[in-house]
């Protein structure tokens, strides 16, 4: 969908290198709420990830990953460590002045990204299926049993009000969920911006091919939720639920955030008696694909609070390249805002693609028939973006900054 | 006469089947009574996934089970008890399309060789790993 011009590739695979250093943060942080801070009532310090979290080896990179697939490092980021040293303030301060200052990576941008996913909840019918079994339940009674141990307050409220607490444990493992997508995501950005910069990636489509091969790899991933209380691991969704990344994870992940995502509150107001909100979740169309990329301070779509963390790990490419258009330095955020729009159409681009390697024929395939399958296959692609909000039509031009 | 799995076994060209049957753990539940039928994907379908989906599902058991038992549907079904039919519900609960004519299909594969019978139900040799969805 995003034209194969020298610029675009190099703005979005900066983008990807400006997004892959926070997304290291967000998916050892999702994992780390997810697994270590669990149900704590009053989770003040959640985005205070713990030392072992920042060391901990990504799956897919690194030396130390179970499987290596990607050729990255496997504990955080040195530029991500080096901010969360400093912040934008550039001074060590003590990290609670950093975090009440904002100055911080904004975690919130995730956690808005996992709420989506909860929301939206019919795009995710096997793994919503499991979150409502009996058996999910028992898991997570056992968790929420340990982890009160000895508090007989919040055992008396789970006692009076259980579904609140098995609510907020499905919403933990959300976090997991979108945590182990991310995992995965941002070595494949990081290898991406590192072939770009040796000359090895020269196009848009070599990119977005390169995204598609790296969906295939890992599409198996498993997908689970493991809490761990007072040392010892309760499986509230084990490995052995069959759960994939590609199908629990990144497909809800794209439908969701891409696609659907929730009106945006602050700068506009919408009557939904008026029918200018869908009375059908499924005909929402929020998301990133259709974003007026503007910095009203959301944590969601459009994703000022992204925006602002990518700002921090822009390539000197980029950097030079805001520069030279719209207002320079004082509009980056929305140039950068924009850039990540196209980026994401590229992204879409692989998805699409690898659902149709995956489900359909190739664009070789000498049968008519199957031809007409993958016409029709992306002609409903495309009808989404059909929609006036939709950005399609902008991002084919390159002043659309 | 032989199960699904020792014909599999026996014959050449399904060897990425067996190794990731075995992997899967499902040897023991595809030489049960059954009747199943089986639509087996050659070693040709399994090398045309792109670099590292095998891998990653093979260090995976339950999730490469998952994919598996998408491949296999409950009762033994021929070619023309197919004829009568839209879809079969897989093992994994997802439905399976299914063709006839002009040419047996199975979703995004082709029937290579239809109805090669064994004792506990049917293999159907497909030239593409389906997936759901």
């Amino acid at each position: 969908m995003l034209p194969d011009t020298p610029d675009n590739l190099k703005q979005i695979i900066g983008i990807y290198k400006a997004y892959a250093v926070p997304m290291d943060f967000y998916w050892r942080d999702l994992l780390y709420i997810a697994e270590q801070v669990f149900l704590n009532p009053l989770p003040a310090f959640k985005y205070f990830i713990s030392k072992d979290y920042l060391d901990r080896d990504n799956a897919y990179s690194g030396d130390n990953a179970a499987l290596r697939i990607w050729r990255g490092g496997g504990d955080a980021h040195p530029e991500l460590r080096e901010f969360m040293a400093k912040g934008e303030s550039d001074r060590k301060l003590p990290k609670l002045l950093h975090h009440l200052w904002h100055d911080r990576v904004n975690m919130e941008f995730a956690e808005a990204c996992m709420q989506a996913m909860l929301w939206h909840e019919d795009i995710n019918p096997k793994f919503n299926a499991y979150l409502d079994s009996d058996e999910y339940r028992a898991n997570s009674d056992r968790a929420i049993r340990a982890y009160f141990k000895g508090n007989p307050v919040m055992l008396g409220l789970y006692k009076l009000f259980p579904e609140m607490f098995h609510e907020q444990v499905k919403r933990l493992s959300y976090y997991s969920n979108l945590g182990l997508f991310w995992e995965v995501m941002a070595p494949v950005f990081f290898e991406m911006s590192d072939l770009y910069d040796e000359g090895k990636l020269t196009s848009v489509p070599a990119a977005m091919d390169f995204l598609v091969n790296g969906i295939f790899a890992i599409a198996g991933r498993p997908i689970y939720h493991h809490a761990y209380i007072k040392g010892e691991c309760y499986e509230i969704i084990p490995k052995s639920q069959g759960f994939t990344w590609l199908y629990e994870a990144a497909l809800p992940y794209v439908e969701a955030v891409f696609y659907r995502t929730a009106p945006f509150r602050g700068t506009k107001s919408y009557n939904a008696q008026a029918r200018q909100v869908p009375p059908e979740q499924k005909d929402f169309h929020y998301g990133i694909l259709y974003a007026d990329v503007f910095p009203v301070g959301s944590a969601g779509i459009p994703p000022t609070l992204l925006m602002q963390d990518m700002l921090h790990f822009l390539p000197d490419y980029l950097i030079e390249e805001y520069s030279q258009h719209g207002r320079g330095e004082d509009d980056s955020l929305i140039q950068l805002g924009v850039t990540f729009q196209r980026s994401m159409y590229n992204v879409t681009s692989a998805v699409i693609q690898a659902l149709r390697c995956a489900l359909l024929y190739p664009l070789d395939d000498p049968n008519p028939e199957h031809l007409k399958a993958n016409r029709a296959f992306f002609e409903q692609n495309l009808d989404r973006f059909k929609r006036p909000e939709a950005r399609l039509q902008d991002i084919q031009d390159q002043s659309y900054r | 006469m032989p199960n699904i799995v020792e014909i599999a076994v026996n014959t050449e060209g399904f060897s990425t089947l067996v190794a990731a049957v075995t992997a899967a753990g499902l040897v023991e539940a595809l030489s049960g009574d059954g009747p199943f039928t089986v639509f087996a994907p050659n070693d040709d379908a399994f090398a045309k996934l792109p670099p590292g989906t095998v891998q990653t599902l093979v260090d995976n058991p339950p999730q490469l089970a998952r994919i598996l038992k998408y491949h296999v549907a409950s009762g033994a079904w021929t070619k023309s008890d197919l004829a009568e039919k839209a879809q079969l519900s897989s093992l994994e609960s997802s439905p399976i399309p299914i063709r006839v004519a002009p040419d047996f299909e199975v979703k995004n594969a082709t029937v290579l060789a239809a109805d090669i019978e064994a004792s506990n139900g049917v293999i159907h040799v497909i030239d593409t790993v389906i997936l759901m969805g």
